[in-house]
């Protein structure tokens, strides 16, 4: 794949070029501030992009608005956001064009590089793929609470997989489940919820992440 | 007739303050006739031995200052509903040192009791306040007390009038009773302006007062700063530090074992990955109560959002969108609200809740206000050493407010206001 980095620490920037190329990546070209990094992810159009979220020159969320506008400008876009820390607020922004495509994560998920790389190709193919953490947020929040307070609490952990964007068969082995036990539970969170499931995977996992964004 | 009725009703009201108004600022040039009275009568003019009841006036005069002051703040504010502040210096606690004497901020005194009397007069004595004291009841039986004693004079002449069979007498009755009747709903208002000019606390009163004020301020935030940053040492110390020292243990060992127990050196560099994580959580959450990363990030408005999206409750926030705020007011407005859901959540259990921040405007000049309101069951108060108490505090640095209204029962609506002029 074609990869984008833009990272403003050089430890960082160094470690992830490192990382993508030893999965057999090319990083075509990386970026250290907001400014930059929209304009190399608007002339590059690459495969997909690692963006951080703090950037210079104003050490805010340069990288999240940068992110944001070259999407605005090319729609789906793949774009994966790292930072230090993962907020709701920003994630709920990631995902309002609902098209897919995007990606964010706290930094430390690069620890485990096999998934990290497999959740990065994941949203170079129009998927999403939420850290954990961002999840468990959208799903204790004040809201969505009692709308899933109907849900098992098997089905409250295949929802929180498949909402971090994880296939059916990789929610299987995440569970120790088999993958048709998998779609037994989701046809059942699926009714419960009122979301229709059309089969696809990409186009499921926004319609939860939707589903949860609107709580 | 209902007309008529309401206006001797305010009448007779009026009379009776008119008197009230007259006695209060009368006291002082009453003690000053009885001596005027006491040095011709008694000792027949005679210039030595007058001194005496002289100097018993001065005495009382500046004994009864203050209380005369008392008097026309009281019925001032109960009368006009304006309420004048005194102004008068605190006197500060008189304790008890090691070697057995009472310090009183001045002195060392032998007992408590004698402690207190010497600050009592030092205190006294230094009060700028008491010398405007002195000076109101110098002016108020002027300003006020002539003007007071026009109904009760008229009622004296109604009297003496009526009392003689003379018509003319009888005539001078008649205009008492019209005067008095007249006057009666107007002659205690000048108490109003006269008091608000005279006794309210002069600029030196009112800075020394604020002197007091920001020093007992400083004085909170110097160790609440110290205990913060104790707390992130200790912090630092025990959590991410010990961690890396660990972390880089494992790694040494792991060079080791490489060669001679490869299983062992895998499971280690797992455990050692475990650890990272856990010390990035750490950290994380240490910074996220040093200074939240959204508050950075986004502002004030957006961090609450952000804050609100991941309490438990339901919280909506409606905000005035263009808010520039200085870095240190949104953070305290930011914690505020933190420790107002956390409440609402946790003690209240109240399962929605209303953020607003908007402009405003306060005494000053600009400001911002923050509105938290939840559904729960009420009955938050500050209480010393308490969380509220502890906002307050931090609010007041800026000169902020914090208004709670919270009935048992609910809802609970707590109002922060912070004079901001960057606004």
């Amino acid at each position: 794949m074609r990869i984008v980095v833009a990272e403003d620490l050089y430890l960082l920037r160094d470690g992830m070029v490192r990382l993508l190329e030893a999965y057999g990546h090319q990083v075509v070209a990386t970026a250290t501030t907001g400014p930059e990094t929209l304009d190399v992810l608007l002339t590059q159009r690459p495969d997909v992009a690692v963006v951080d979220v703090r950037m210079p020159p104003t050490q805010s969320d340069e990288g999240l608005r940068a992110a944001l506008d070259a999407r605005r400008r090319l729609p789906g876009l793949p774009i994966l956001i790292l930072s230090q820390h993962v907020e709701q607020l920003y994630a709920r922004e990631l995902l309002a064009d609902g098209t897919g495509g995007i990606g964010y994560f706290l930094k430390e998920s690069v620890f485990d590089a096999d998934q990290f790389v497999d959740a990065l190709e994941r949203v170079a193919g129009g998927g999403t793929a939420m850290d954990p953490a961002v999840i468990a947020k959208l799903l204790s929040s004040g809201s969505s609470n009692r709308r899933l307070e109907r849900l098992t609490e098997r089905e409250h952990d295949v929802l929180g997989l498949m909402a971090e964007g994880l296939s059916n068969q990789a929610v299987g082995q995440r569970l120790f489940l088999s993958e048709s036990a998998i779609s037994k539970h989701t046809t059942s969170i699926f009714g419960k919820l009122g979301i229709t499931d059309d089969g696809n995977n990409n186009r499921r996992v926004l319609a939860v992440l939707t589903y949860l964004n609107n709580a | 007739m209902r007309q008529l009725v309401s206006w001797l009703a305010s009448a007779a009201v009026g009379f009776v303050r008119a008197c009230v108004v007259l006695v209060v600022s009368m006291l002082v040039p009453a003690v000053w006739a009885a001596a005027a009275g006491l040095w011709m009568w008694w000792w027949g003019g005679d210039p030595w031995p007058g001194l005496a009841p002289l100097l018993w006036a001065c005495v009382g005069t500046l004994a009864l200052a203050r209380p005369i002051c008392r008097m026309v703040r009281a019925v001032v504010a109960r009368w006009t509903g304006t309420v004048i502040p005194p102004g008068y210096r605190q006197a500060a606690p008189v304790v008890r040192m090691s070697t057995g004497y009472w310090w009183n901020g001045f002195s060392y005194e032998r007992t408590s009791r004698d402690a207190r009397r010497d600050q009592r007069m030092r205190l006294w004595w230094s009060d700028p306040a008491t010398w405007r004291d002195l000076r109101f009841a110098v002016i108020a039986p002027f300003a006020m007390g002539v003007i007071a004693a026009v109904p009760p004079a008229g009622v004296v002449a109604a009297v003496v009038g009526f009392g003689h069979p003379a018509p003319s007498m009888r005539l001078i009755g008649a205009l008492g009773v019209a005067v008095a009747v007249g006057a009666a709903p107007y002659a205690w208002r000048p108490v109003r302006p006269v008091a608000v000019r005279f006794l309210r606390p002069s600029p030196a009163m009112a800075l020394a007062d604020r002197v007091d004020e920001l020093t007992a301020q400083r004085a909170d935030t110097t160790v609440a700063q110290a205990a913060e940053i104790r707390r992130i040492e200790r912090d630092l110390h025990d959590g991410a530090q010990a961690r890396m020292v660990a972390l880089g243990m494992s790694l040494a060992t792991v060079e080791k074992l490489m060669e001679t127990d490869p299983d062992r050196a895998k499971a280690l560099l797992r455990d050692a990955r475990a650890g990272a994580t856990a010390s990035l959580a750490e950290l994380r959450d240490l910074v996220r109560g040093i200074s939240p990363p959204v508050l950075t990030e986004r502002g004030l408005v957006d961090a609450v959002r952000a804050l609100a999206l991941d309490s438990p409750l339901e919280a909506a926030v409606s905000a005035d969108l263009r808010l520039r705020l200085d870095p240190p007011i949104e953070s305290a407005l930011y914690f505020g609200v933190a420790e107002l859901l956390t409440n609402a959540a946790k003690h209240a259990r109240a399962t929605r809740a209303g953020i607003s921040i908007a402009r405003t405007s306060t005494g000053t000049g600009a400001g911002i206000v923050v509105d938290v309101a939840d559904d729960g069951t009420g009955g938050a108060g500050v209480r010393a050493g308490g969380g509220l108490d502890g906002l307050r505090r931090r609010l007041a640095v800026f000169d902020g407010t914090l208004e709670i209204t919270s009935p048992t029962g609910g809802p609970t609506r707590v109002r922060m206001v912070v004079p901001c002029e960057s606004l």
